[in-house]
């Protein structure tokens, strides 16, 4: 066998980029290789919103959900950390800023949503602060006056889901990295010292070849793939696959400075710095799945009327001057949750050498994530206790 | 603004009246065909469908029916009557019985900005559109046809986005519809005959044509005669053709051959161009020389119209010939997405005759797909219809292939590719050196942000395409194209909120109306 690796990453999202820039930097032998290009899924398509605040979609099922949710707190402070110094370590923009996350409030429920929602981020070391309608004149002059209250994360705000992955994919080849996009890893078994992984490739006369590398240890770091991913290492790792909608608009002068979500309603909006206001916040578009409901995640997925529509009522009455501002699209993204909200990470029970991360705010989280596996792969103990995220915690039992 | 048969009401004055309905609205709301684009392919699609008893609603964003070729002036020059363009005697005859057709639901003004997909609507598709004043809505539909045309072929070189610079598609169109003409003198320059016919035009219009340029060698009277067959003009034009070069001639006008433009220059508009001379593969070869000028007029043949066959993700084929990136259909033009048909120009850029051809036979298609009467013969009519203009067709095709690598080198480093975002040459040349692994236009379009403005990248996708390839020496085809998302042209986010406000279709169904049935159903 010619070619080998200390690791093969699977996937050019940003978590697979960020793993492979870092495991070059620590001197590993590093392929990364995608079936597409770097960036062109969940990574490319997302809000690019950092939150570290629980997201409505963890208070909306209930207190009790949101405890759960909370316990991932711990990888959203190190991605707090991270992210505040990963332009400088990339050696490139990223399109971050840290300006604060407002999550706002309409009614006397909502308002006290937030305050439970302040007081257990606060338990976890989170830094959250209820504005009032006075204080939100002067932070917040262009929103709504419904909005009656907010809780601001000084740590929130925003990174450019558009550059960031391959900024961070140039960096990984700086550091030695090779990184082969329209690569498909389609097959895997196990060797004595790690696994052969079977290639396949198209190649730039749009001939596809099949190759294979030998590698001490795999990263799948696949987003929506993951579970096919999981299968073709033997290994069980079922997510929950979402297809999302987002909408953003044309360049309009600065006016957004903060990450803004809603505590009742599916809303995030900000700006990002190239002047275009993004609109999402988890409304749902119609994934494409087989005849026997399997989802087909290389499917171009459906918009649905409502989604668009309902997403652009709460933004226009969130942000009233967002009416007139053009949309240029909607689009549709894909991405995994685990049921208990909380992330898959860690080594993949059953695939030795096998590392996994996926699920929720993996954009946010990427760095946390390929921090811990990079980890993870040279050997080291997690600073972090990952037992919350063990990937096999679902299928513990039902694994033969 | 909108019209239909019956007394219903139509989307122009719907605002909150009872024909919007929210989201909810049965199969009894859906038209069975929802026509984009009322040009040749369009309107014929539309009456042959209304023959076979389909509810049909017909959508174009132009103020009348007729498509590029025959743009009528707006309704209120009314001395205007309509005339017969000389060559396609059907088309008077077509558009004068589209507009009186009582059966059909029109909404001229109205552009269709995408489709979308409700589980209220088993077996159907939204189709939203978009008014400038009316806002937005969506229109439930149980088979779309796609028949927006085409447009004029955009090439980037240095000073192609100073004012003064036109397409000529655009310039016959201003003269055509809105009887506007460029004053001062005016150069030509491109590969496609359309530009002869222009020239002509404005000489009659007593505008000072200076010169004609060609990148081919210049096409014979005998090449003439085919290519005007297919694409401009129309039959009894083609004896003309000669005439044209010699009238162009004996006004002065220079018609040069193996001739590019390699800039336009000027301060804030055009006042001097660039031309020089190509070999065969339109590879410059000598020092340019320069030409004053106050118009240049550009016409590089077209581009199939396929943002909304993107948007709803039809698979395209990279076709070059054809006009570039085309919808993939089988023998009844029917796209990869089930439901979704296509007729004219998006299957390729193949003049009128062919486009009225294929219109009807999507329609006879559709209204057999929903279960209707066909008969055999109109079928086999149909088919001959397209074989007939296919021969003509092909021959233009291969005869006006722009060379698309020669044309990408033109672009110099502070060329702008991409005039929404205003990005330069010299950006994606930088972009694609620093980041060997990207080799998929839709990769350079995230990071660099080509094609990502308000045009859906139509006008920058054959440079970024040319030049992605060259850099990674692989086919264009390979790179890819461009993804296109709703709104397919932007629309203020006010006016998404009514995105789920559905425009009913006439309540008096045909008797033989599919209903529910499964053959109807589009979603798989
Ligand atoms: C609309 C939307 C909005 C979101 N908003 C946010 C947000 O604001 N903040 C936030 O933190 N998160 C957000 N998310 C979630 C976030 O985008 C994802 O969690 C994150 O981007 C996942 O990154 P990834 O690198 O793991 O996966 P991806 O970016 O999906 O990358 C996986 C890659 O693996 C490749 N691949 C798969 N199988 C194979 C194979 N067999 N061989 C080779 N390559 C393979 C794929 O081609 C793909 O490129 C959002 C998600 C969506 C859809
Ligand atoms: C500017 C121009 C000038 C041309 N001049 C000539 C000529 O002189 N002679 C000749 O033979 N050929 C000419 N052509 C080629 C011409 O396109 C075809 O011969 C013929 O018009 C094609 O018919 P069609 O029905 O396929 O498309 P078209 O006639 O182009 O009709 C398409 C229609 O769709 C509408 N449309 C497109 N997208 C949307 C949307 N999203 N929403 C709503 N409506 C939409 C357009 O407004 C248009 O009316 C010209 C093409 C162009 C672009």
């Amino acid at each position: 066998m010619s070619e080998s690796y200390d690791v093969v990453v699977v996937g050019g999202g940003l978590l697979g980029c960020l793993t492979a820039w870092m495991a070059a930097r620590d001197g590993a032998r590093v392929l990364l290789v995608d079936k597409d290009q770097v960036n062109q899924h969940a990574s490319g398509q997302n809000a690019g919103s950092l939150h570290f605040q629980l997201e409505y979609r963890m208070v909306e099922a209930g207190e009790e959900a949101a405890r759960v949710a909370a316990e991932a707190m711990p990888l959203h402070l190190d991605a707090a950390a991270m992210w505040a110094r990963l332009e400088e370590e990339i050696g490139e923009s990223l399109g971050v800023r840290q300006t604060g996350g407002l999550m706002v409030a309409e009614n006397a429920d909502q308002v006290g949503m937030l305050e439970f929602k302040a007081e257990l981020e606060r338990s976890w070391g989170l830094d959250v602060r209820t504005l009032d309608r006075s204080e939100l004149d002067t932070v917040a002059p262009y929103l709504s006056r419904d909005i009656v209250a907010a809780n601001l994360s000084a740590l929130e705000g925003k990174a450019d889901a558009r550059i960031a992955a391959p900024a961070v994919a140039r960096a990984a080849v700086a550091a030695g990295a090779a990184v082969c996009a329209r690569t498909r890893l389609t097959g895997a078994s196990h060797t004595p010292t790690g696994w052969d992984v079977t290639l396949r490739e198209t190649d730039r006369t749009g001939e596809v070849r099949t190759r294979t590398v030998r590698t001490a240890a795999v990263v799948i770091a696949a987003g929506v793939w993951t579970t096919e991913l999981g299968q073709v290492f033997g290994a069980g790792l079922p997510t929950v696959p979402l297809a999302l909608t987002m909408t953003v608009t044309s360049k309009v002068p600065a006016f957004i400075p903060h990450l803004v979500q809603h505590a009742g309603a599916r809303l995030s909006l900000k700006q990002s710095l190239d002047k275009t206001v993004l609109i999402g916040g988890g409304w749902p578009a119609r994934l494409m799945r087989d005849a026997d409901g399997a989802p087909e995640f290389d499917r171009k997925h459906q918009l649905i009327p409502r989604s668009i529509a309902g997403n652009a009522r709460a933004a226009v009455n969130a942000v009233p001057s967002l009416e007139r501002v053009p949309a240029v699209r909607s689009w549709v993204g894909t991405t995994t949750v685990a049921p208990d909200q909380l992330p898959l990470v860690g080594a993949v029970k059953g695939a030795p050498g096998v590392f996994v991360a996926t699920g929720g705010s993996a954009f946010t989280l990427g760095p946390s994530f390929a921090r811990v596996l990079t980890g993870l792969l040279a050997g080291r103990s997690p600073d972090i206790d990952l037992a919350p995220y063990d990937p096999a915690r679902f299928t513990e039992g039902s694994t033969p | 603004m909108g019209r239909t048969g019956t007394d219903h009401n139509a989307i122009g004055q719907a605002g909150t009246e009872h024909n919007v309905v929210g989201h909810g609205t049965g199969q009894a709301g859906m038209f069975d065909l929802a026509v984009v684009g009322a040009g040749p392919a369009g309107m014929a699609a539309a009456l042959t469908a209304a023959d076979h008893g389909l509810k049909v609603v017909v959508v174009d964003e132009q103020q009348r029916a007729g498509g590029q070729i025959f743009r009528q002036p707006p309704e209120e020059f009314t001395g205007s009557v309509l005339r017969p363009t000389a060559g396609y005697g059907w088309a008077t005859g077509l558009i004068r019985r589209f507009e009186a057709d009582e059966r059909l639901t029109t909404e001229f003004g109205w552009s269709a900005i995408g489709v979308l997909y409700d589980d209220a609507l088993p077996g159907g598709l939204c189709l939203a559109v978009n008014h400038p004043q009316d806002g937005t809505r969506v229109i439930g539909a149980r088979r779309l046809l796609i028949a927006t045309g085409a447009y004029d072929l955009p090439v980037a070189f240095p000073g192609w986005t100073l004012p003064g610079v036109m397409t000529a598609g655009a310039v016959q169109t201003l003269v055509k519809a809105q009887k506007i003409a460029p004053v001062g003198d005016v150069v030509l320059a491109g590969a496609h005959p359309l530009l002869l016919l222009v020239a002509d035009l404005l000489v009659r219009e007593g505008v000072r044509v200076s010169e004609v340029a060609f990148a081919q060698n210049i096409p014979k009277p005998a090449d003439l005669l085919h290519a005007l067959g297919a694409v401009p003009g129309h039959v009894r034009m083609l004896a003309e053709t000669g005439g044209i070069l010699a009238r162009l001639v004996r006004n002065g006008v220079r018609v040069s051959s193996r001739t590019v433009v390699t800039a336009a220059r000027g301060e804030e508009h055009v006042a001097r161009v660039e031309l020089a001379r190509v070999d065969r593969r339109w590879k410059v070869t000598g020092t340019p020389r320069a030409v004053d000028a106050s118009h240049l007029v550009l016409g590089y043949g077209f581009s199939a119209s396929t943002e909304l066959a993107r948007q709803i993700g039809c698979d395209l084929v990279y076709d070059s010939p054809k006009g570039g990136w085309v919808v993939s259909h089988d023998d009844r033009l029917r796209t990869s997405v089930p439901g979704v048909f296509v007729a004219g120009e998006p299957t390729g850029v193949a003049g009128a005759d062919q486009s009225r051809a294929e219109g009807e036979l999507a329609a006879l298609a559709i209204a057999a797909d929903l279960g209707r009467d066909v008969s055999a013969t109109a079928l086999a009519e149909a088919e001959r219809g397209i074989r007939t203009a296919t021969r003509f067709s092909t021959v233009v095709q291969r005869m006006f292939e722009p060379a698309r690598e020669a044309l990408g080198d033109l672009a110099g480093r502070d060329t702008t590719v991409c005039r929404c975002e205003t990005v330069t040459r010299g950006t994606l040349d930088d972009f694609l050196e620093a980041s060997p692994f990207v080799s998929d236009v839709n990769a350079v379009k995230l990071s660099c942000r080509t094609g990502m403005g308000p045009c859906q990248g139509r006008y920058c996708e054959g440079s970024v395409g040319t030049i992605l390839a060259s850099a990674r020496e692989q086919p264009i085809g390979l790179g890819g194209r461009f993804s296109a998302h709703l709104p397919i042209k932007p629309v203020p986010v006010g006016d998404l909120r009514t995105l789920d406000s559905f425009l009913d279709a006439p309540p008096d169904a045909p008797p033989d109306g599919p209903g529910g049935d499964g053959s109807g159903a589009v979603d798989g």
